[in-house]
C-alpha cells in the first residue's frame, strides 16, 4: 500500500489518516491483511459452493462437466428473467432456480450424458463443452451480450463493520449461505445412508456396484444435484456480478483450478480448495494487483507437481 | 448480403461457399459492365467490420448495419436520380475483437468484396490492424468503435479517419469536469491490457492538466470478476474520485461491488468509457449519479430523438453513440462520393479533409486535416436516478456540452501523414 | 446351516477379451453348493478376469455364467450381488472415505436368513469393533482383509469370490483367514478362491482348477492335488 501523501492530511483529516500519514504502521498493515483475509474467505465460500457440484459429478459419474460454468450462468440469467417476467425476486429465485436447474440436470443426464458414460471420459467432456457453446449462444441470441440487471435483495444492501474492517452485508450473507449449503451437503453425505452410498460411489463406482449398490439409480439425481448447485451459485452471484451469457466462460476455468487443487472428485477437497483459492485471489489482489489470478494457477501447478492427484485426491495408481 | 454468422466454423464454410460462387460468377460472365460511370465496379461497397457476437455486439454489432442502411436510404432520398452512387451494398463481418481476424477480414473486404470503405471496427488493436490494411490498399477506413489515440497519432495515415471518440476526449471531458467539481485526488482502477493502459495514461494526463493528482493506479487482471479487494485498495488513499477504466462485464462487476462496498458515499465514481447499453444492462440504480463523457445521446434534442425513433422502429431498441456514429460516417462518406463524382479513395480524402459538418451526430464537427480526427462537441453526462427516468433507455442527463476544441485538444503532433 | 441343493455356479464356455487381446478361452467350471474351489495359476493366467466376469464387472465376454439356476447373461454387477454373490477383490476394496462400520453397512442385505448381524461380525472380529469409527483404510492389511470378508458375510452372500485373500499377510493372519473360510463352508456357503499360495489353498479347498494362458488345463480334487503339488506347479510355471 503506498503511503498517503502528507498534504492529504490537510485535505481531509481523520484518525485513520493520521495513521497513514508517514509510513504505514504495523496496525494499518494488519487491518489491511485482516480485511483481505475476510474478503478471501467470503469469496472462498462462494467458490467452494460452485466447485462442490463439479466434484460430486466427477466423483460419481466420472464426468468432467465443462458445462458447469454455463449452468451457473443459466442460474443467474434465469433469476434475472424470473424477476423481469414475474417480479419474483432473489428469495424466490434461490429455491426456484435451484429446482429448475436440478430438473435441467436430470434432463441433461437422461437425454445426453448417460449415452456416453461407458465411453472414454473425453466424450462427455466434449459433449458438455459443445453444450456450453450452445447454451451461451442461445442466451446471447435471446438476451444479448450486455447482460441483464439484477438488484441487491432488500435488507442486504448495507455494510457490516467490525472495528477497522468492513464487509458488505451481501458478501457476508453469500459467504454464510454458501458455507451453510456446504455444511448441509456434508451432513447429508456423512450422516445418511444416501450420503454413504454417494461417498462410496464417488470413491469407486465399480466396486460399489459389485457390492450390490445400484449406482445407476443414483447417477441421475446426483448429476441433477450437481447442476442444481451450479445454478444456485449463479443465483447467488447475480446481485453482485454481471449477469451475461459469458459470465460462466471464465468462471469455469477458476472452478477447474479449484477442483484440481482439491483433488478431482474429492468433496472435502473442493471445499478446502475453494477457500484456499479465494484467499490466494484476495491476497493476490491486495499485494500483487494484476497478477492476482496468476497465483491461483501457480498454486495449481505447485499442487500438481507435488501431489498430482490434488490435496485430497486419491492416487489413481494405488494397487 | 449478409456474409457472417456468429459461429466461426460456419463463417469459414460460408466464406468458402460464397467465395467460390463469386469466382464462378466472374468466370462465367466476365464481370459486370460498369454502369455507374466513375464508380468502381459499378457500385459502392461499404464494409462493416465489428463484433457481431461477443461483448461489444449490443453497443454496435449487427444494429450498426441497420444504421448504415438508414444512411444509404437517406442519401438516396436526398439525391434521387441525381445520386452518383446508385448501387450501394453493405457487407458485414465479425472480427471477434481479434486483431488477426480483423486483419484477414479487412483484406478480404478490400480485395474480394471490393469494399470501397470499411466502417466501425471496435477494439483498438483490431482498429490499428485495419488502418494498416487501409494504408497498404489505399482504401478508406473510418473507425467509430475503437478508442485509441494512435489512430490519429503515431499510426495515422491518409486513408484512415477516426469519427466518434477517443481516449483523450473521454479523459479530458470526465477528468476535467470532476477535478473542477472538487474531485482533486483520484484512484484509477484499470484492466491491464492496451485499452486500460491507454485510458489510464489519458486520464492521468487530463486530471493533472486540470490540477488534480492520481494517487493510485491499480492494475487488475483482464477479465476479472471479483473486485472487492481492489476496491478496498483504491479506497485506502481516501480519494475524492475513483475512476474505473474497465468495459463490458468487468465494468458491471466493478460497479456492483463498488456500490456494495459502500464506496458510493465516500468517493465519486468516474467511468472511463460507458455505452448506454451498459446502463441498460445494469440498471440506472447501480450507476446513479455516475459521471462520464458521451459522444452522443439519443434523447439530447429533437433531431437526435427523431433519428432514434426511426432506429427504434427498425431494431426495437435505442441507439448507442456507435450506431449514430456509423450512420454519420456512412452518410458523410456518400456525400463525399456525391461531391467528388467518384468513389476513388484519394478524391474522397480530398473531399473529407477539413470539412466542417453539422449533422444528427456531429455538432460543430470538423474532419481535422492534420490528423484525420473528426472532432465535435461532446457531452458531460450524469446517470439519472430511477425516479427521473421517464421511459426505457431514458438514462442520461446532459450536464454540459464540451466544445470540440476543448474535448479533443490540439491535433496530435505524433501524426505524420504520409 | 447346510448347503442348498440348487446353489450351483456354472461357467460354460466362457471367453473374455481386453480389446483385441483374448485373456480367457472356453473356460468351463463348476462350484457345487458348499464347496470351496480354487483357481491356481501364475500371474496373468486370467484368474482375476474370471472372477470379474462372474461378478459381471468384466463385460467383454462370451459364453454363459449361471448361478443358482439363473443364467446371469448381461445382468449388472449390483444385480449379481443381490442374487447372493459376494466379491472380495484382490485390493480388498476398502473405502477410504467410509468408516470401518460404514464399510460393513454399505452393501445391502441380500438374504436375511444368512446375513451376519453386526454383533456377530464384531464378535468374530473384535478388532473391527474397536476401530469401527476409523476410516476403513487406516486398518492394517490383515484387518482390511477381515473387513472385506466380513462385509460380504454381513449381506448373507451365498457364493464368495475371494481374490488372493492371503496375499502379503503374515502367516498367523493367513491361518485366521483359513479358519474363516472353513467356517463359511460349514455354513453351506460356496467359495471360489483365487490363490497363489498353493499350500494355503490346499488347507481349505475341496477342488482345484489349474489355469494357464486363459484355459483350464486340469481339474483335481484336493487329495490328488496335494500329492502332486510340485509337479503341477512346475507344469504351470509357478
Amino acid at each position: 500500500m503506498p503511503p498517503a501523501r502528507p498534504e492529504r492530511a490537510a485535505y481531509r483529516a481523520g484518525p485513520k489518516l493520521e495513521n497513514n500519514r508517514t509510513a504505514p504502521t504495523t496496525g494499518s498493515h494488519m487491518t489491511a491483511f485482516i480485511q483481505y483475509t475476510l474478503q478471501g474467505l467470503a469469496l472462498g465460500g462462494f467458490y467452494a459452493l460452485a466447485a462442490l457440484g463439479l466434484a460430486v459429478i466427477f466423483g460419481v459419474l466420472g464426468v468432467v462437466n465443462f458445462s458447469h460454468g454455463a449452468c451457473y450462468m443459466l442460474g443467474a440469467v434465469g433469476a434475472a428473467v424470473l424477476l423481469d417476467a414475474t417480479g419474483l425476486g432473489f428469495w424466490w429465485a434461490l429455491p426456484l432456480m435451484t429446482i429448475a436447474m436440478f430438473l435441467f440436470g436430470v434432463l441433461m443426464e437422461r437425454l445426453l450424458v448417460q449415452w456416453l458414460l461407458r465411453l472414454d471420459p473425453l466424450y462427455n467432456f466434449l459433449l458438455t463443452f459443445g453444450l456450453t457453446l450452445l447454451l451461451v449462444d442461445v442466451v446471447k441470441r435471446k438476451y444479448g451480450v450486455s447482460g441483464l440487471p439484477y438488484p441487491l435483495p432488500a435488507g442486504l444492501d448495507g455494510r457490516i463493520t467490525l472495528g477497522a474492517v468492513s464487509l458488505s452485508t451481501y458478501q457476508v450473507f453469500a459467504a454464510v449461505f454458501s458455507i451453510s449449503v456446504c455444511l448441509a451437503v456434508w451432513l447429508v453425505l456423512t450422516k445418511t445412508r444416501v450420503g454413504m452410498i454417494v461417498r462410496a460411489s464417488t470413491e469407486d463406482a465399480e466396486r460399489s456396484r459389485a457390492l450390490g449398490i445400484n449406482v445407476s439409480r443414483w447417477v441421475t439425481p446426483v448429476f441433477g444435484f450437481g447442476i442444481a448447485l451450479a445454478g444456485l451459485a449463479g443465483v447467488l452471484r447475480a446481485p453482485t456480478g454481471s449477469v451475461t451469457a459469458d459470465m460462466g466462460s471464465f468462471f469455469i476455468i477458476i472452478l477447474f483450478a479449484v477442483v484440481v487443487i482439491g483433488g478431482l472428485g474429492s468433496i472435502l477437497g473442493a471445499v478446502v480448495a475453494g477457500f484456499l483459492v479465494g484467499l490466494v485471489e484476495a491476497y493476490g489482489q491486495g499485494y500483487a494487483g494484476r497478477f492476482s489470478q496468476v497465483f491461483i494457477f501457480m498454486l495449481m501447478a505447485l499442487v500438481i507437481l507435488v501431489r498430482p492427484s490434488g490435496l485430497f485426491g486419491r492416487e489413481e495408481a494405488a494397487s | 448480403m449478409q456474409r457472417t454468422t456468429s459461429r466461426q466454423t460456419l463463417a469459414v464454410l460460408a466464406t468458402a461457399v460464397t467465395g467460390s460462387l463469386v469466382l464462378a460468377a466472374c468466370g462465367g460472365a466476365g464481370g459486370p459492365s460498369s454502369g455507374g460511370g466513375k464508380i468502381s465496379d459499378g457500385k459502392v461497397v461499404i464494409g462493416l467490420l465489428n463484433d457481431q457476437s461477443g461483448v461489444y455486439k449490443d453497443l454496435s454489432g449487427p444494429n450498426s448495419k441497420v444504421a448504415i442502411q438508414m444512411a444509404i436510404d437517406d442519401y438516396k432520398a436526398k439525391y434521387g436520380d441525381k445520386a452518383v452512387a446508385k448501387d450501394i451494398e453493405i457487407v458485414a463481418a465479425d472480427h471477434q475483437n481479434k486483431p488477426d481476424v480483423a486483419n484477414t477480414k479487412a483484406q478480404e473486404m478490400y480485395d474480394r468484396d471490393k469494399a470501397d470503405i470499411i466502417l466501425d471496427v471496435p477494439t483498438s488493436s483490431a482498429a490499428l490492424a485495419v488502418a494498416t490494411q487501409a494504408k497498404a490498399k489505399k482504401k478508406l477506413f473510418i473507425d467509430i468503435g475503437a478508442g485509441t489515440t494512435a489512430l490519429t497519432g503515431a499510426q495515422c495515415n491518409k486513408y484512415t479517419f477516426h469519427w466518434a471518440y477517443d481516449t483523450y476526449m473521454l479523459a479530458s471531458g470526465t477528468g476535467a469536469a470532476l477535478v473542477e467539481g472538487g474531485g482533486k485526488n483520484w484512484s484509477i482502477v484499470y484492466p491491464d491490457y492496451a485499452f486500460g493502459q491507454d485510458m489510464t495514461k489519458s486520464f492521468t494526463a487530463a486530471v493533472e492538466r486540470a490540477g488534480g493528482t492520481v494517487q493510485q493506479k491499480i492494475a487488475t487482471p483482464f477479465p476479472n470478476e471479483n473486485f472487492a479487494t481492489f476496491i478496498t485498495k483504491a479506497g485506502s488513499s481516501k480519494p475524492d474520485v475513483i475512476g474505473i477504466m474497465a468495459a463490458g462485464g468487468d465494468l458491471v462487476n466493478f460497479v456492483k461491488q463498488y456500490n456494495q462496498a459502500g464506496m458510493a458515499d465516500k468517493a465519486k465514481l468516474a467511468v472511463g468509457l460507458m455505452f448506454i447499453t451498459d446502463i441498460h444492462s445494469l440498471g440506472v440504480d447501480q450507476f446513479k449519479g455516475t459521471t462520464f463523457t458521451d459522444a452522443w445521446y439519443w434523447n439530447f434534442d429533437a433531431q437526435n430523438k427523431a433519428w432514434a425513433d426511426k432506429f427504434k422502429a427498425k431494431t426495437n431498441t435505442r441507439p448507442s453513440f456507435a450506431h449514430a456514429g456509423n450512420y454519420s460516417a456512412a452518410f458523410n462518406y456518400l456525400e463525399a462520393v456525391q461531391a467528388a463524382g467518384t468513389d476513388k479513395s484519394d478524391d474522397i480524402v480530398k473531399q473529407l479533409e477539413g470539412k466542417k459538418i453539422n449533422d444528427m451526430f456531429l455538432r460543430n464537427g470538423e474532419v481535422r486535416a492534420a490528423d484525420h480526427n473528426v472532432i465535435h462537441d461532446v457531452y458531460q453526462v450524469k446517470v439519472k436516478s430511477k425516479d427521473q427516468v421517464k421511459e426505457e433507455w431514458d438514462y442520461e442527463e446532459v450536464v454540459k456540452t464540451i466544445p470540440a476544441a476543448d474535448a479533443y485538444g490540439p491535433a496530435n503532433p505524433a501524426c505524420k501523414m504520409g | 446351516m447346510t448347503p442348498v441343493p440348487g446353489e450351483i455356479l456354472e461357467v460354460d464356455g466362457l471367453s473374455a477379451w481386453y480389446g483385441e487381446a483374448r485373456v480367457l478361452t472356453d473356460v468351463n467350471l463348476r462350484v457345487a453348493p458348499g464347496e470351496v474351489v480354487t483357481l491356481v495359476g501364475r500371474n496373468g493366467a486370467g484368474k482375476t478376469t474370471l472372477l470379474r466376469s462372474v461378478m459381471g464387472l468384466h463385460r467383454q465376454v462370451e459364453g454363459s455364467v449361471s448361478w443358482a439356476g439363473q443364467v446371469l447373461g448381461r445382468s449388472s454387477a449390483d444385480k449379481r450381488a443381490k442374487a447372493g454373490i459376494g466379491w472380495v477383490p484382490d485390493d480388498r476394496g476398502i473405502y477410504a472415505t467410509l468408516s470401518v462400520q460404514e464399510n460393513l453397512l454399505l452393501p445391502p442385505i441380500t438374504s436375511k436368513a444368512d446375513a451376519w448381524s453386526l454383533e456377530r461380525v464384531y464378535e468374530q472380529f473384535p478388532v473391527l469393533q474397536e476401530r469401527r469409527d476409523f476410516p476403513g483404510t487406516k486398518l492394517s492389511g490383515g484387518e482390511q482383509q477381515m473387513l472385506a470378508i466380513a462385509r460380504v458375510l454381513r449381506t448373507g452372500s451365498r457364493l464368495l469370490l475371494l481374490d488372493e485373500p492371503s496375499e502379503g499377510l503374515a502367516p498367523v493372519i493367513v491361518q485366521q483367514i483359513g479358519d474363516i473360510i472353513r467356517q463359511i463352508k460349514d455354513q453351506g456357503v460356496s467359495v471360489l478362491l483365487v490363490e497363489q499360495n498353493v499350500k494355503f489353498a490346499a488347507t481349505v479347498a475341496d477342488r482345484h482348477y489349474l489355469l494357464a494362458q486363459g484355459r483350464v488345463v486340469e481339474s483335481r480334487d484336493n487329495d490328488s492335488f496335494q500329492s502332486r503339488t510340485s509337479e503341477l506347479l512346475e507344469y504351470l510355471g509357478m
